[in-house]
């Protein structure tokens, strides 16, 4: 395939290089005239903030991935939880000390010295820190205290015992550890200039155009293929998928269109990967808001929206049907005894009339992002059709997160982004300390004991039944409909070898080589 | 000469606190708090206090102006709120591209509009002229995005003219001008096509003029009338409409920097107002109408140099 896609690309190049008199030099692959091994990755958007007590977007996520190592981390294939920089931890048999042994002979990025326990217990601490203002502290509720008894071990001493806390610690967000020298030194400029001891070096980032990585030789899971990373902001996906055709890019990440996706599906020399993300897209229902109050309206809502046209109508099939807010790829998904909603008018019309609700006026506020601002206008057509008033309030992001963090709003759109663990999904959704300006814009009050049972069970046939017991009462009293679930589109050159995927919506090089180069 | 140098520096300096002050309460009345942008979804009601507390926010809005003023007279205009780096040193870096994208898109702007412009209005009524003007037409009417994308298509994918991506880090000359090309040209021939409407208005105003009509009478050659008499004459009214159209394509630049992938003032600014990054807002309007102001300024000198009755006012 490579053969073929290559010779008459080259010859068209070469041809139109001849007929205008322009050097041959300048064209082709930049990359093999200079015979580096970089691979270019594309953005949609630029990056902002990479310290990782503060850091939020996928953008921010995929550089941090290369930059910082965590104590264990999700295979990127399988999500199973493996060792990363620690190298093996033991669980007190009451279950609230978790020890963590080491790594020996690591060390941080562009020389700020070894690793040791003492900045594992930094970084949990400054997360910790109400002062540091992190957006995860909650993440670690429930965690009394972080010793370094030597620099090569680290414990963690909880409040009670906790299924779910290996996934607190995971190279993700408060997971990823920061040096306490490399912080301290660097200060108010730390966030763009991160400190890791991960696979990748961060060299430098031009804003708004593009961030530079180099290979980290010294990296303890071994140095990395290529020698540098480019990641490169390309926001018209159309200019993206041409820009990866001609060669120009590598890797096109967080790919979203629909013809897009088409397009690049049939180019040549283009392999289109696809998985299931951890997340489903749902509409938030407010369960203190008029009508909304009564379980037979929020059922109603569901039956009358049909989601398999809008994911195979307005998606043409590039998302897949959600049975609950979990997705299959947590290892706590399950949909046994969990209801379903078939698309039934009639059933809709028949509990509308049942509560007593007619000319409900309803609103759906969503944030003015492709594809939010359009999708959920079928819906409300849908929602017309069985008499309720629905219409769609498309508000500009920064708005939009003011309108739901005020928590007055009728229903919004929402979208709850992250790694594959239950705890942090679910919480951030039902529990009651998520009420607004968190994301509990439902005032879901009834989760809060099952999420805490879920915690304190010993092992994972137990936290998984009593996940199925969450998903089923949150299915039955549908504060929060789930609408689909996300799926992840990346495609890659035909350069690119060993790519993995994963299902974090962040975009991780460290295994792939490149070809011919 | 050193009055009318004074009278522009006080100028500049009165538009420039006002832009800005319009700018800094703008911000602040519109939907939107960069404390709920940056801790997102796992906001909480202490979580945003601290860190409004933090970015001082917290403080009444025009305590935060006086602030912000203050530390503006002497020269510091605040760190963004979402990276922590200097809104000044992250405006900066962005000013680089946009020049580049500016100066090559005027100057193909330039080296199409007036010479189309001076041949429509020579040819008036000829289909030369119904050509250009509809050629100008279409220059205005396509949205410069929906050019950059057909551009794009036509040029880089099916001709292999031209890199999709309208900028690159490589180093060298040619790769950076390879790169500027498309971006420019799409620039330029949207801003080309205002040119050219003007030219030639201004032109056929200066053409029926007696001095004209006397060169004429004198056996001047007729491409000495148009292109040395007639031009310099209408070059006012075309300098101005120059100035003018490097501001709007300031704007449209946000537009072309998007299509083509380009970093600059336009894409650094809109990221900002979708954070509500304050600090970065205001330091990029801030540059952007000193950009503005400066280049009038500028004109206005070339006016005093072309033209010696505008010297003495």
């Amino acid at each position: 395939m490579g053969e073929r896609t290559t010779m008459p690309d080259v010859g068209r190049r070469g041809i139109m290089a001849g007929a205008t008199g322009i050097a041959l030099g300048a064209f082709g692959s930049p990359v093999l005239a200079q015979g580096t091994q970089m691979l270019r990755i594309r953005f949609g958007s630029d990056i902002s903030q990479l310290d990782p007590a503060k850091i939020f977007g996928i953008e921010n996520q995929s550089v941090a991935t290369h930059v910082y190592s965590g104590l264990v981390k999700y295979d990127q294939a399988t999500n199973a939880i493996v060792p990363d920089i620690a190298t093996g931890h033991e669980v007190s048999s009451d279950g609230t000390v978790w020890t963590f042994r080491l790594r020996p002979g690591v060390t941080w990025h562009k020389n700020f010295g070894a690793f040791t326990s003492d900045d594992v217990k930094f970084s949990f601490d400054r997360i910790l820190d109400p002062a540091t203002g992190s957006a995860y502290r909650g993440q670690l509720a429930g965690l009394k205290e972080v010793q370094a008894p030597d620099p090569m071990t680290v414990r963690f001493v909880l409040e009670a015992p906790n299924s779910g806390f290996l996934h607190k610690l995971c190279a993700f967000n408060q997971g990823w550890i920061v040096s306490r020298r490399a912080v301290t030194e660097i200060g108010e400029r730390y966030s763009m200039n991160p400190i890791g001891t991960g696979p990748f070096v961060f060299e430098r980032w031009t804003t708004g155009n593009e961030v530079r990585m180099s290979a980290n030789a010294a990296y303890f899971g071994g140095a990395p293929q290529v020698s540098e990373l480019m990641f490169r902001v390309v926001r018209d996906e159309t200019a993206a998928a041409i820009a990866l055709e001609n060669r120009e890019l590598d890797i096109f990440f967080a790919l979203q269109s629909p013809d897009v996706i088409d397009r690049l599906r049939r180019a040549n020399g283009v392999t289109l990967l696809d998985r299931p993300a951890n997340n489903t897209v749902n509409l938030v229902l407010n369960t203190t808001a008029g009508p909304l109050r009564d379980v037979r309206v929020r059922r109603a809502i569901m039956h009358a929206m049909n989601r398999k046209a809008l994911i195979d109508g307005f998606f043409r099939g590039t998302k897949t049907e959600a049975t609950s807010v979990l997705t299959p790829t947590f290892q706590e998904y399950t949909d046994e005894g969990v209801p379903r909603y078939a698309y039934d008018p009639d059933r809709a019309r028949a509990l509308l009339r049942e509560a007593g609700v007619s000319n409900f006026r309803f609103e759906i506020t969503t944030p003015a992002l492709n594809p939010y601002d359009r999708f959920p206008v079928p819906l409300a057509n849908d929602l017309q059709q069985v008499g309720i008033q629905a219409t769609v309030r498309v508000l500009e992001r920064a708005a939009y997160g003011q309108a739901r963090s005020s928590g007055n709003v009728q229903s919004c759109i929402t979208a709850v982004v992250g790694p594959p663990d239950p705890d942090s999904a679910l919480v951030t959704l039902f529990h009651t300390r998520s009420f607004p300006p968190g994301l509990n814009t439902s005032r879901y009050d009834r989760a809060d004991d099952l999420l805490a049972e879920a915690a304190r069970a010993t092992d994972m046939a137990q936290r998984k039944a009593t996940y199925g017991r969450l998903l089923k009462q949150t299915m039955e009293d549908v504060p929060v409909l789930p609408l689909f679930a996300e799926q992840l589109f990346v495609a890659h050159g035909a350069r690119v070898q060993g790519f993995v995927q994963n299902s974090l919506f962040t975009v991780n090089a460290s295994p792939v080589s490149l070809r011919g180069a | 000469m050193l009055l009318y140098v004074a009278r522009c520096a006080a100028q500049l300096a009165v538009a420039l606190v006002g832009i800005v002050t319009v700018a800094f309460f703008l911000m602040r009345a519109i939907p939107g708090d960069p404390a709920i942008y940056m801790l997102g979804d796992y906001a909480t009601t202490e979580s945003l206090a601290t860190l409004r507390a933090r970015l001082g926010l917290d403080l009444p809005v025009w305590q935060q102006y006086g602030m912000f003023l203050a530390s503006a007279a002497r020269g510091d205009l605040g760190a963004s709120v979402v990276t922590g780096q200097s809104a000044l040193a992250e405006i900066w870096s962005a000013v680089p591209p946009s020049a580049e994208l500016a100066v090559a898109g005027m100057s193909i702007a330039i080296a199409f509009g007036v010479p189309l412009g001076v041949i429509a209005a020579v040819r008036q009524g000829t289909y030369v002229d119904v050509a250009v003007m509809a050629l100008a037409l279409g220059g205005i009417s396509f949205p410069v995005f929906w050019l950059g994308l057909v551009a794009i298509l036509v040029l880089s994918h099916d001709l292999g003219l031209f890199p999709a991506l309208g900028a690159t880090s490589e180093p060298g000359l040619w790769p950076a001008i390879h790169h500027l090309a498309l971006p420019a040209l799409v620039l330029g021939l949207s801003v080309a096509a205002y040119i050219a409407r003007l030219t030639r208005s201004a032109m056929l105003e200066v053409l029926g003029q007696d001095h004209i009509r006397v060169a004429r009478a004198m056996g001047v050659p007729e491409r000495r009338i148009v292109w040395r008499l007639a031009l310099r004459n209408a070059s006012i009214p075309i300098l101005a409409v120059i100035g003018v159209t490097f501001a709007w394509s300031l704007g449209n630049a946000i537009l072309v920097e998007a299509v083509f992938s380009r970093p600059g003032l336009g894409s650094t600014i809109l990221k900002a107002i979708l954070a509500r990054d304050y600090q970065l807002v205001q330091a990029g309007v801030l540059v952007l109408a000193a950009a503005v102001v400066l280049l009038n300024t500028l004109l206005d000198l070339v006016y005093g140099a072309i033209d010696p009755r505008l010297r003495k006012a």
